[in-house]
């Protein structure tokens, strides 16, 4: 299960490899990403882009932008492409397949984050040397590492589930984009709906909280949202519809 | 009749329904090993959702197929690990080069890596596609997409090979190209090939059996000399001077004489059951006609193929019948 599951891995980073050194199919883009995230915003903030509380979400948002460049196009791509019954027909399992295309774009956006994070911290301690070695504290570094993978794995989770019922990749990004929409700004709206005295008491529990044990809230709310996404699109990935789609 | 071990496919009674639509109707047939075996039919004749059914992608609606003695219900992974396809797409990785694409399904299969290596190398050669190994398959043209399709198909050294037409929308040079390439590997590999095509001079030249199918009915089946000969019997080819047209029209109406057209030179003739060139032969002769040759009309598969798609439409036949 290992090997195939890294098989699969291997075909979808040859094919990430093309795109990325094609300078028209993304390459540019990354590129010019790495050089804004990863040199120009460390240099002008200094040691405050390590201390700030912002990093946590940075990171996370910026892999789980990259997983949802590409993500929707991994079934229904290939789908689109006629490679998809070919591979069906190949002794793979299905959730070998499955597994290993979200594993590819999770290590896509993962990778790409790790990438900028220590570019910008060449470029931030290069910059700034007079202020001494400017580093990321230990907790607050595996904390953000742990939340790129999992907000990684659930962006790539839910672009898998809608890729394997798309029959294009415009459908797929179209209905992938909408459903990105539903997720950030559902909670925004949820939480606008509410009244002043909630939003209050609301505010109030969380100060009481601590971060930590938030940060931990976090962590188990992306587990979870992640295993039931992954587990919803393993139970979808039939390959006798698959076929037929 | 070959025994159960001897058989890469056995189906009984196969059916498969798309809603309203029977793609496949009582579908029965007995591969043995190690032969190419051509299934023929028109478009949306059946022949892409019985490979599909044999791979074990879909299930069949009735019926119980077999492949390799394995079911193709319950055991559709065992049968995909033991077999190669080329489906009705080259279904070519095009950003990838050729020999990632080889080496991505010799992976798949767990081919280790040294034989992986060699087979690709010798595939390639084999199909004279080893120089453009690095070039990524969106640049090639379709005949060579196909060649290395085929090549991926049976890179793991399968058992049985699906091939669903596998010239289809080449030009004539490359499918010559394609079809020597294919036999020579069909004989070489000692693999069994089910390959489903509409082309009939690739499949006469290629199998060893041949099966037909419409509207997902098996019509016939048998080596394609068999299915000639039922066209045959009965036809005749007169080379003759002095053939007048008031002699075509008796003869035509006479008891011996089913059907018979006037050719640049002569006579075809397609004589009644029972009947006898001789009496026709002597007949002619006495009316001041020249024979130089008689001879018995050379039907080709697709002869014998138009003539099966024929008798189901005038006659009505229950193909399963003709078997």
């Amino acid at each position: 299960m290992i090997h195939d599951i890294w098989t699969v891995v291997w075909k979808e980073w040859k094919e990430f490899r093309d795109q990325l050194l094609s300078l028209r199919r993304g390459g540019l883009s990354a590129m010019i990403l790495a050089l804004i995230l990863g040199v120009v915003a460390p240099v002008q903030l200094g040691a405050e882009w390590v201390e700030s509380k912002l990093i946590i979400g940075y990171w996370p948002f910026l892999a789980a932008t990259m997983v949802s460049s590409l993500i929707a196009d991994s079934v229904a791509g290939e789908r689109e492409r006629h490679t998809l019954e070919t591979l069906l027909a190949s002794r793979l399992s299905d959730s070998a397949i499955l597994i290993g295309k979200i594993i590819a774009a999770v290590l896509y956006g993962v990778g790409f984050a790790v990438v900028n994070l220590l570019l910008g911290l060449v470029a931030v301690n290069v910059a700034h040397s007079d202020d001494g070695l400017i580093l990321f504290g230990t907790q607050r570094f595996i904390v953000t590492v742990v939340l790129t993978i999992l907000a990684s794995l659930l962006m790539a989770g839910i672009g898998v589930f809608i890729s394997l019922r798309a029959t294009t990749v415009k459908q797929a990004q179209q209905a992938f984009g909408i459903a990105i929409i539903v997720l950030t700004m559902g909670p925004l709206l949820l939480f606008n709906a509410l009244s002043q005295e909630t939003h209050k008491a609301l505010v109030e529990r969380l100060s009481g909280v601590g971060e930590a044990r938030i940060e931990a809230y976090v962590v188990a709310t992306l587990v979870v949202l992640s295993a039931i996404v992954i587990g919803g699109a393993l139970a979808r990935f039939k390959r006798g519809k698959l076929v037929l789609d | 009749m070959p025994n159960g071990n001897e058989l890469a496919i056995r189906t009984e009674h196969v059916t498969r329904d798309f809603g309203p639509v029977r793609a496949l109707d009582s579908l029965s047939l007995q591969i043995p090993k190690g032969i190419v075996f051509g299934f023929l039919g028109p478009n949306g004749a059946g022949k892409t959702t019985a490979i599909r059914v044999l791979l074990g992608l879909i299930d069949p609606t009735g019926g119980r197929a077999e492949v390799l003695g394995l079911d193709t219900r319950r055991e559709g992974p065992a049968i995909r690990t033991r077999c190669g396809a080329l489906l009705e797409h080259p279904g070519l990785y095009e950003r990838l080069t050729a020999y990632d694409n080889l080496d991505f399904y010799g992976r798949a299969w767990r081919v280790p890596r040294r034989v992986r290596q060699e087979r690709i190398r010798e595939l390639l050669s084999r199909f004279s596609l080893w120089e453009r190994r690095d070039d990524p398959v969106g640049r090639w043209s379709r005949g060579m997409k196909q060649k290395l399709a085929v090549a991926r198909a049976v890179l793991h050294r399968p058992d049985l090979v699906f091939l669903d037409e596998p010239t289809s929308g080449l030009d004539p040079v490359a499918t010559a190209g394609l079809r020597e390439d294919l036999a020579a590997l069909a004989a070489q590999e000692g693999v069994t090939v089910f390959l489903t095509t509409h082309n009939l001079n690739e499949a006469e030249r290629l199998c060893a059996q041949v099966g037909v199918i419409r509207g997902g009915k098996l019509l016939a089946v048998g080596s394609p000399e068999s299915l000639r000969a039922r066209r045959e019997s009965g036809r005749v080819d007169i080379v003759a001077r002095g053939i007048t047209e008031p002699l075509v029209t008796q003869l035509g109406a006479s008891a011996g004489v089913q059907s018979l057209v006037a050719t640049g030179d002569g006579l075809s003739i397609s004589l009644a059951d029972g009947a006898s060139v001789a009496p026709i032969v002597a007949w002619l002769v006495h009316h001041d006609v020249a024979i130089e040759e008689v001879r018995k009309a050379r039907a080709t598969l697709e002869d014998a193929f138009l003539d099966l798609m024929g008798i189901e439409t005038a006659d009505g036949d229950q193909p399963g019948g003709t078997r």
